[in-house]
């Protein structure tokens, strides 16, 4: 990626328009503003931004069905701007195809860290292509043999195990939700069942993280899901 | 079982209320003594008969005429007399009390026994009439008491308006509602007198009511009257019952009212208490209700306003701090922050505003000003707001009025705030000033859409804000709620009125003193010194 990354910026609130645009700008990006959900749709057409940051509470549209209608027509990123109580929108628009959110009010290097992590993870993919191996830190992860090493040492997963691990893995550095996840790993009927879940990340977390008690690969969204992290 | 209930009473108060003499009985006895010396006098003087029995009849019908108008014991009276005479005079040997002839005895007997129930029948009948009067009026008391029941309040106080009404509707000198409260009782006194209830009695009626529920049958009443001595009164206990259970005594003293009345009294009073405890569980309940429903608007609204105005000014900051930029864009992430902060402060006054509205803590203090110096406090507070709005002023009433020109001023100053929030960017907003009938006028016009007919009665509730409004960037939904707030402490009013060719029009009514001239000194405003 020689050019700069172009970001879609929609919130309905100038102060946020007046303050974020500048610094998006500052960090060498190029940015669109826009103020509704429609004008968001059309621009993001127009100009095939590489990464949406979408505050979800939006005078036209949902924020969630922008998202949605985003998704369906494209992979890129999207960072939600959220609410602290407004728990169910953000986890809907994650479901919807959202890749990250930071709650209001966060802070300028929260946001730009979930930026740099989305567009480094889409240029990876774009690089990588389907080479189904990831390299993370010490660990590699072979999808195809189904085999994880760690310094060149074999980890032993049972298949379940191996299921979470290549779902997150695979969305990495994406917040993928406890629903999400249950879905595609236990199937539908499991989604309202989140101790399998909790019980199976603590299983892998013994077994893949160096120290399991503060993990560095497998992080937890509180209350929303989890995320594979890479670096 | 119809009869025997009317039939009882009547038996009681006969033995006592036919021998009672009242004034008018001395007259009948006397008229009816009177006609039977007269009537002696015209038979044996003037008019002699020969057969007694034109005499008895004269003298039953006289002895009729005294039973169907006097009490028992008159007729009584007049009877003997009567038949005393009929003996003396007209039944031979005249001149003695004896009688010879057997026959006369027979009629003599007839005679006495003829008056004797005759006379007993119709001071019946009457006395039937007196008790049948004395219910009807009972019943009118009762059915006035229980209007005064649908006028129960929910309070303490309409309980002892209760027990008020009672002693009025029943003449009774003292009357007492007794509500057991844990250890002890709440009593609600009425009537003229005072006496201090015994709680152990009150204790024991309770008790005895809680126990048993028996109809007696013979008094018309529900178990559980107690006439006890109170205070060197004689006062009887009724149990209050709400269905079968007791919820307290309702003590009367002063004068004596039928057992089968009085419980029916206990029933209404107890209806009564009932209402008024109703009353005010529903009304806490409604508190609690408007006191959560607030906490979570504001908590709602807080949320909202200050997530915005933080962020930015957080982000505005870090660029400021971290990236080269022009002195052009410094000086726009500069005064974004301070507009954000601005913001920040106005929210935070209007929070301050509020409580301070909540807690009573805001009191008009009344001086002497103009409508001139009202209006430029509030353009100057609204300053900001306004920036992107024409302000166009019309001050028609040029002379000192006396109010509370701060609380005026601030509550001109939210009004204006909103409509520069719902009218367009660049659009005017007309101020005019007027002094009409019932006070001092301002009126706000906006030129923007106006206000939703289905959220016209609610823009001045607290937090209220409209459809069209709740995904607007600012506003909190307090100010208009504020500024009505602010005005009624002066007693003012608002209101709001879509007007047909342009926005929505606010008007503002605050009574004032006014003064014809200019002249008083201390009028600030209009003044030239």
């Amino acid at each position: 990626m020689t050019q700069p990354a172009r970001i879609l910026l929609v919130d309905d609130e100038v102060a946020i328009q007046r303050s974020l645009g500048p610094l998006l700008r500052a960090r060498g990006y190029t940015v669109d503003v826009s103020g509704t959900g429609r004008d968001a749709l059309r621009l993001f057409e127009e100009r095939t931004p590489d990464l949406v940051v979408l505050d979800l509470g939006l005078p036209d549209i949902e924020g969630t069905e922008v998202c949605r209608r985003v998704r369906a027509i494209s992979k890129a990123p999207i960072i939600v701007l959220s609410a602290r109580g407004a728990d169910t929108d953000k986890v809907n628009a994650l479901d919807l195809g959202a890749d990250d959110y930071v709650t209001k009010p966060f802070s300028p290097d929260e946001l730009l860290a979930r930026i740099r992590v989305a567009l480094r993870r889409l240029s990876r993919d774009e690089q990588d292509g389907p080479t189904g191996v990831l390299r993370a830190g010490e660990l590699t992860i072979d999808y195809d043999r189904r085999r994880v090493l760690r310094e060149d040492v074999e980890i032993r997963l049972t298949p379940k195990e191996f299921d979470l691990l290549s779902l997150l893995a695979q969305n990495h550095d994406r917040v993928l939700t406890h629903r999400t996840i249950l879905k595609a790993v236990w199937g539908p009927n499991a989604v309202e069942q989140p101790e399998h879940l909790w019980t199976l990340i603590a299983l892998l977390r013994k077994k893949i993280e160096p120290d399991p008690a503060r993990p560095r690969y497998l992080l937890s969204e509180p209350w929303v899901g989890y995320r594979f992290a890479v670096e | 079982m119809l009869d025997t209930r009317r039939s009882r009473p009547s038996r009681r108060i006969s033995m006592r209320d036919i021998f009672r003499f009242r004034p008018a009985d001395f007259w009948w006895l006397a008229a009816g003594i009177g006609a039977i010396a007269l009537t002696t006098l015209v038979y044996s003087t003037w008019l002699p008969v020969a057969n007694p029995a034109t005499v008895s009849t004269t003298f039953l019908m006289l002895v009729l005429v005294v039973a169907a108008s006097a009490s028992l014991g008159a007729a009584v009276v007049v009877s003997l007399v009567s038949v005393l005479c009929f003996n003396y005079f007209f039944l031979p040997p005249v001149g003695t009390f004896t009688i010879a002839d057997p026959q006369n005895w027979v009629a003599f007997v007839a005679f006495l026994t003829v008056s004797l129930v005759a006379s007993n029948l119709s001071a019946r009948v009457r006395s039937r009439e007196r008790e049948a009067l004395s219910r009807r009026d009972e019943l009118a008391r009762l059915f006035d008491l229980s209007r005064d029941v649908l006028m129960v309040t929910d309070s303490s106080e309409a309980i002892s308006l209760m027990a008020r009404s009672i002693a009025r509707r029943f003449d009774l000198a003292f009357v007492a509602i007794a509500l057991p409260h844990a250890t002890d009782w709440d009593v609600f006194a009425g009537g003229t007198q005072k006496i201090e209830l015994d709680q152990h009695q009150l204790w024991s009626t309770f008790a005895a009511a809680q126990a048993s529920l028996e109809f007696d049958a013979s008094s018309r009443t529900y178990s559980g009257h107690r006439t006890v001595p109170s205070d060197g009164q004689e006062v009887t206990l009724v149990p209050l019952r709400s269905a079968t259970r007791p919820i307290g005594v309702l003590a009367a003293a002063g004068r004596t009212i039928e057992p089968g009345t009085l419980d029916a009294l206990a029933g209404i009073g107890a209806i009564a208490v009932e209402r008024a405890q109703f009353l005010d569980e529903r009304k806490a309940a409604e508190l609690t209700r408007q006191s959560e429903q607030l906490k979570a608007a504001l908590l709602a609204s807080l949320g909202h306003d200050l997530r915005t105005p933080l962020t930015a000014i957080r982000i505005a900051a870090t660029n400021v701090r971290d990236t080269a930029m022009s002195d052009e864009e410094r000086m726009d992430q500069t005064s974004l922050i301070l507009a954000e902060v601005e913001r920040l402060t106005r929210l935070f006054q209007n929070i301050l505003e509020m409580a301070r509205l909540d807690a009573g803590a805001v009191a008009a203090e009344a001086r002497w000003s103009h409508p001139s110096e009202i209006i430029e406090a509030a353009e100057s507070q609204v300053e900001e707001a306004l920036k992107h709005h024409r302000l166009n002023v019309r001050i028609e009433a040029d002379m000192p009025i006396e109010l509370d020109p701060r609380l005026a001023a601030a509550a001109i100053a939210h009004v204006l705030e909103n409509a520069a929030q719902y009218a367009p960017d660049g659009s005017n907003i007309d101020l005019t000033a007027f002094v009409g009938s019932d006070g001092l006028v301002f009126q706000i016009q906006d030129y923007g859409p106006g206000i939703a007919p289905n959220d016209l009665p609610h823009v001045f509730e607290r937090f209220y804000r409209g459809d069209a409004a709740q995904s607007r960037t600012s506003g909190t939904g307090m100010g208009l709620w504020i500024a009505r707030g602010l005005l009624a402490v002066q007693s003012g009013r608002i209101w709001v009125e879509n007007t047909a060719d342009a926005g929505a029009r606010f008007t503002v009514v605050i009574p004032v003193s006014t003064k014809g001239t200019v002249t008083v000194a201390g009028s600030s405003g209009t003044q030239t010194t």
